[in-house]
């Protein structure tokens, strides 16, 4: 296992880490939040919307334009 | 401050009109909290709190922006990736939702309430964790402008999609997409 098969494999790490903590938000009792009321809860101020919102912004300007 | 941080990094690593982008909002965000902030004291009050019952959108309203926002994606991903029509396109649209979501939520939505610190702190460690390991392979290249193959960055790993384009459509369909989601939270 060479250095770009262990980072491509951290990022896979990091995906499913974030699809097993929303199905465990979804389907048990857990009291873990789904990424869905973690984001309502972080854009209930205009700060946290306007935040969120940018880091959208961001990744579509870093992707597509100049 | 973190905004205009990220400003003014994404400016010197050659993405100035990005940058000049994120410093306006930035600016216009503190100037505006700022003014929030000195009428509460004069008020004595806090802003009023909006909507908390949930509410269906129209179905044909959600079918027209859809509509739109396959339309977008087929026309702008048929551009070049930085092309000036690309990147026209993409800071209108970016510009007009963040507008849009500087006003509120255009609909009633649910309060999620109090949300448990322990299960919410999950998420934004994962957030963090994740952005530190991008950020380990972003500094490990050879220069900001320079991808390796042996510590790729995602930006170097989605290359190979975004060179076609259907592929460029795809990525901008689920932006578009998640733009749509986000701004009606």
């Amino acid at each position: 296992m060479n250095s770009h098969d262990i980072t491509v494999f951290g990022y896979l790490v990091f995906l499913l880490a974030g699809v097993v903590l929303e199905l465990l938000a979804r389907w048990t009792r857990l009291r873990i939040p789904s990424l869905e009321a973690a984001l309502a809860r972080a854009m209930r101020t205009r700060t946290g919307r306007v935040g969120v919102l940018v880091a959208w912004a961001w990744l579509g300007l870093h992707f597509f334009a100049r | 401050m973190i905004l205009l941080l990220i400003a003014v990094f994404t400016a010197i690593s050659g993405r100035p009109v990005n940058g000049l982008l994120l410093a306006a909002v930035a600016v216009c965000l503190a100037w505006d909290n700022a003014r929030t902030r000195r009428r509460s004291v004069l008020t004595a009050a806090q802003p009023p709190a909006r909507l908390v019952a949930a509410r269906r959108p129209r179905p044909l309203a959600v079918a027209a922006v859809a509509a739109a926002g396959l339309g977008f994606a087929a026309v702008v991903g048929s551009f070049a990736r930085y092309s000036w029509p690309a990147t026209v396109s993409v800071i209108g649209l970016a510009a007009v939702v963040v507008a849009i979501g500087w006003r509120g939520p255009p609909r009633s939505r649910r309060d999620p309430g109090e949300l448990r610190r322990r299960g919410t702190s999950l998420w934004a460690g994962l957030l963090v964790a994740a952005g530190l390991w991008e950020l380990s392979a972003l500094i490990l290249q050879p220069g900001l402008d320079t991808t390796s193959s042996a510590h790729p960055t995602i930006s170097a790993l989605t290359d190979p999609l975004l060179t076609s384009h259907g592929g460029r459509s795809v990525v901008l369909a689920v932006w578009v997409a998640a733009g749509w989601f986000l701004v009606r939270r």
